[in-house]
């Protein structure tokens, strides 16, 4: 889509006056992806200070996309109860973070590291350009979950040294 | 945050990214995050994608190394430097595009297709799928995306004097031979 764009585009810059009339382009983008991007879920932020609160942030302004992904742990079980996003890019990459925090709640943190961006690019029929945003997303979770564990294991080992005082 | 959405959002993004040197990213990023999440609170009307231009908003590669979360921040500026950049990744992509272009003749493929516009190669191989590559500039590496392997995105590896994808130690020329091979069963050669 991005080259037809720019072919366009340049077609104008240069002055080249097209042969026929301007075609309306096809529309690209599969409804899975246009449903993210009108009906977005878990869009917001959790406290990051929060213990509980695993933030993963990826990618860079520079590049076009900025996914950061946060998932909230239940203390007991382990697992992911809530998880929200927020990210800055294309209609893909926001479509493909908002499915991502879709699939993490209710999980392990063990069972998301599974999840891989070819589902999430065939859940939503990303063409071979956007598949890169779908890995983005696979990387967000993993960075979040990352963050989460870190935190867990630094929770726990203030808790041991508690008890060992107390002891 | 109503007033502020009046804003166009692209000039949001610049004049926050023109934010003083000491600035990193974790404290600007809470802002940047609250005024820059694209979500359905946008004009019906505004187009459904909004494309960052690197040359428009880009301050040089992000100062990610605080408190980082994803995969490991390099100052891609240090590793190569932009000229030699294009240079390297041109004279890869345009190599790609004669020899593929070659074994296009070679291989009767209903649908074979070369094509190289705006520094992006694609190569449609009909209903075998499609493989886009493009240069991520900021980052210093060749972006590729192909309908067996997936995306991947490929570091100059100076030692090697090839590109590779960290992840998998996958070099570039070597992974589109093997693919190509087993896509449309006859070898090519593409060093």
């Amino acid at each position: 889509m991005l080259r037809l764009v720019a072919k366009r585009l340049l077609g104008t810059a240069s002055g080249d006056i097209p042969s026929r009339p301007l075609q309306i382009l096809p529309r690209l983008y599969h409804e899975n992806v246009i449903d993210h991007y009108n009906n977005p879920r878990n869009v917001g932020s959790f406290d990051k200070n929060d213990p509980n609160v695993g933030t993963g942030l990826v990618g860079a302004p520079a590049c076009g996309d900025v996914m950061k992904l946060q998932i909230k742990i239940d203390e007991e079980s382990g697992k992911i109860v809530d998880a929200c996003f927020k990210t800055f890019g294309c209609g893909s990459a926001i479509a493909s973070s908002s499915v991502a925090t879709e699939w993490v709640k209710g999980k392990s943190m063990d069972e998301v590291l599974t999840i891989k961006n070819t589902e999430i690019a065939k859940h939503l029929s990303l063409p071979p350009v956007k598949l890169h945003c779908s890995m983005l997303a696979e990387d967000a979770i993993k960075a979040a979950v990352k963050d989460a564990e870190a935190k867990r294991a630094k929770t726990n080992a203030t808790l041991k040294g508690a008890d060992v005082k107390s002891g | 945050m109503a007033s502020s959405s009046r804003l166009p959002i692209l000039r949001r993004i610049s004049i926050l990214l023109k934010a003083p040197p000491s600035t990193t990213l974790r404290s600007s990023l809470p802002s940047l995050a609250r005024r820059f999440f694209l979500r359905k609170a946008l004009a019906p009307n505004v187009s459904p994608w909004i494309y960052a231009s690197s040359s428009r908003f880009c301050s040089g590669p992000l100062n990610l190394h605080q408190g980082s979360q994803g995969p490991a921040a390099i100052d891609y500026r240090s590793v190569l430097s932009e000229d030699e950049y294009h240079r390297l990744a041109n004279s890869t992509i345009q190599d790609l595009q004669e020899k593929l272009e070659e074994y296009g003749d070679i291989v009767e493929l209903e649908g074979f297709d070369v094509d190289y516009g705006n520094e992006v190669l694609t190569l449609k191989l009909g209903t075998l799928g499609t493989y886009v590559m493009n240069k991520q500039t900021p980052n210093r590496q060749i972006w590729l995306s192909s309908p067996i392997s997936g995306p991947s995105r490929f570091d100059w590896d100076h030692n090697a004097q090839a590109w590779v994808y960290r992840r998998t130690k996958a070099n570039l020329l070597k992974l589109l031979e093997s693919e190509l091979e087993q896509l449309c069963s006859k070898p090519v050669n593409l060093s």
